[in-house]
């Protein structure tokens, strides 16, 4: 039997972990979502969930993987009994179908990257460029190209393709976007945007909207609930503290989202000062979906500012280096379930990468698809987190403090406040959430808010939970034992 | 700019670079 790897040093799993949580929603996302809410008055609620909702849904994550040293079907099973392994299962299932689509988005960033350097993408019309480039069949070439990088890395095992990648793409991220930040707060009327950013407007925390969008942005960014870093954390060394490396990889994702916003909103209100546009127009743009902006606002913005072809350029390395972290954390998710169930760490990625080309190529193909998935398992993380959560209340959290996070060398503890976090404050948090959201699509749309053919609708999204949660917990007895009895340790 | 932006911009790189940075320094410690 081969010996487990293990991350070659203490920063191995801290590398990863911030390339598993910063990742594209950092840089697209977070910016747009500050804008909607106001600016600064988001960012207090946005700190605050970090804190009550991120690092302890990524304490008990990391706890769980380096406690059981099984994938997440088995982690479930181990701690809380085999009945309960459908849990795991649907956490893997939610993460396994954002990978179909994010392999895509992925294989975007990569082409819009090789666009900027090799045609001149700063000279087109964007709007066209997108068009004319999501109804060819590069998408679909873009998408195998993604996945067959991926699959490189994480083939060539823990330490040699994760912890070395890593390494490399995550400080060379952080300086590429300081480097943006750079040039956008050089630009004319920049603080214009600094100003909005950082204007705490306190009457918008009436808003309960903000308090909500705050809530989703920090779990969904963060990784929290995803099962991810539960992964990682399987490959961590004896002495590794939970407590600090959660909280390492929450500031150091919420450092990357503030340094992302401090590039991009600068440079809007810049080039619409230039333009002489209202501040209205300003926001609007903001408010464009996420490819709207991404792909085409920000070239149209890069294209008028001194040397924006370059900027554009080292924008898209950015986002493609953030893409391909979490990408590959995302495929190694599923390449350890895999080893759980006994496959050889070549054949589980030769398998996933072949599941991930075919059931991503339909949102290759179709934006309508591709839209319907990233609502459908976008707000399936929060069903994730939640099942978390309700492994921990199982277990008992006192027990699961003391017996699981605790190690007898930490310096670091947690004290009875975790127990109350858990027991009484995630809970609510995710019915709040799941109450918010229903209310909003049935206020938002009498008529058509349970439409199952709705591409954003309730229906559409209780259709594909019950579907699949139906599924695994039929089939609970057979993946369970499949997963819990095999003793592959590599 | 109004510096009550300017402070509220300190203020929050200031809790995301130092907890960023206290929780590496104490990671490192914990060897």
């Amino acid at each position: 039997m081969r010996k487990r790897e293990l991350f070659a040093s203490r920063w191995g799993i801290i590398f990863a972990g911030l390339g598993m949580a910063v990742g594209t929603g950092n840089i697209w996302r977070f910016p747009r979502i500050v804008a909607q809410q106001g600016g600064g008055a988001f960012l207090i609620p946005w700190i605050l969930f970090l804190f009550l909702w991120s690092i302890p849904l990524l304490i008990i994550e990391i706890s769980m993987g380096k406690k059981t040293r099984s994938g997440v079907i088995a982690s479930f099973g181990k701690i809380i009994g085999k009945n309960y392994a459908w849990m795991g299962t649907f956490v893997t299932f939610v993460t396994t179908a954002i990978m179909f689509y994010y392999a895509v988005v992925t294989g975007w960033c990569l082409k819009y990257f090789l666009a900027t350097c090799f045609q001149d993408l700063i000279k087109k019309d964007s709007l066209e460029f997108w068009n004319s480039f999501t109804s060819s069949w590069e998408p679909v070439l873009f998408h195998f190209a993604a996945l067959g990088i991926g699959a490189f890395i994480i083939y060539k095992g823990v330490v040699k393709g994760i912890e070395r990648a890593n390494k490399i793409l995550i400080p060379s991220l952080f300086i590429l976007l300081i480097i943006a930040c750079v040039r956008s707060l050089t630009l004319p009327s920049a603080f214009q945007g600094l100003n909005f950013l950082f204007s705490p407007n306190l009457a918008r925390l009436a808003d309960y909207e903000v308090w909500l969008n705050a809530l989703s942005q920090s779990a969904w960014s963060t990784g929290a609930g995803w099962g991810l870093i539960l992964t990682y954390a399987v490959y961590s060394h004896k002495k590794e503290n939970p407590v600090l490396t959660s909280t390492s990889l929450g500031f150091g994702n919420n450092l990357a989202s503030l340094l992302a916003a401090v590039a991009v909103i600068p440079t809007v209100f810049s080039y619409f000062s230039t333009q002489d546009f209202s501040h209205q127009k300003v926001l609007e743009v903001m408010q464009a979906d996420n490819q709207g902006l991404t792909f085409i606002w920000i070239p149209n913005l890069f294209s008028k500012i001194p040397a924006g072809s370059f900027f554009l350029a080292l924008f898209f390395l950015a986002l493609s280096f953030a893409a391909f972290s979490s990408l590959i954390s995302m495929m190694e998710l599923d390449t350890r379930i895999l080893m759980d169930a006994g496959f050889s760490r070549k054949k589980a990625i030769a398998l996933i990468c072949m599941c991930a080309f075919l059931l991503g190529l339909p949102s290759a193909i179709s934006m309508g698809f591709f839209t319907n998935q990233d609502w459908v398992w976008g707000l399936g993380l929060m069903v994730s987190g939640f099942f978390f959560t309700i492994a921990v209340i199982k277990y008992g959290p006192k027990k699961f403090r003391q017996n699981i996070i605790s190690t007898p060398d930490s310096k670091v503890r947690l004290k009875k406040w975790f127990d109350i976090l858990v027991t009484f404050l995630l809970p609510l948090q995710f019915l709040v959430m799941l109450g918010w959201w229903l209310w909003k699509s049935y206020s938002g749309n009498p008529d058509n808010w349970f439409n199952i053919t709705s591409p954003n609708s309730v229906g559409t999204v209780l259709f594909q939970w019950v579907i699949a949660l139906g599924l695994f917990i039929l089939l609970n007895k057979i993946i369970a034992k499949k997963m819990l009895s095999n003793k592959n340790d590599s | 700019m109004t510096l009550e932006a300017l402070l509220f911009m300190v203020f929050i790189f200031a809790v995301c670079l130092g907890g960023f940075a206290y929780s590496l320094y104490l990671s490192s410690k914990n060897k």
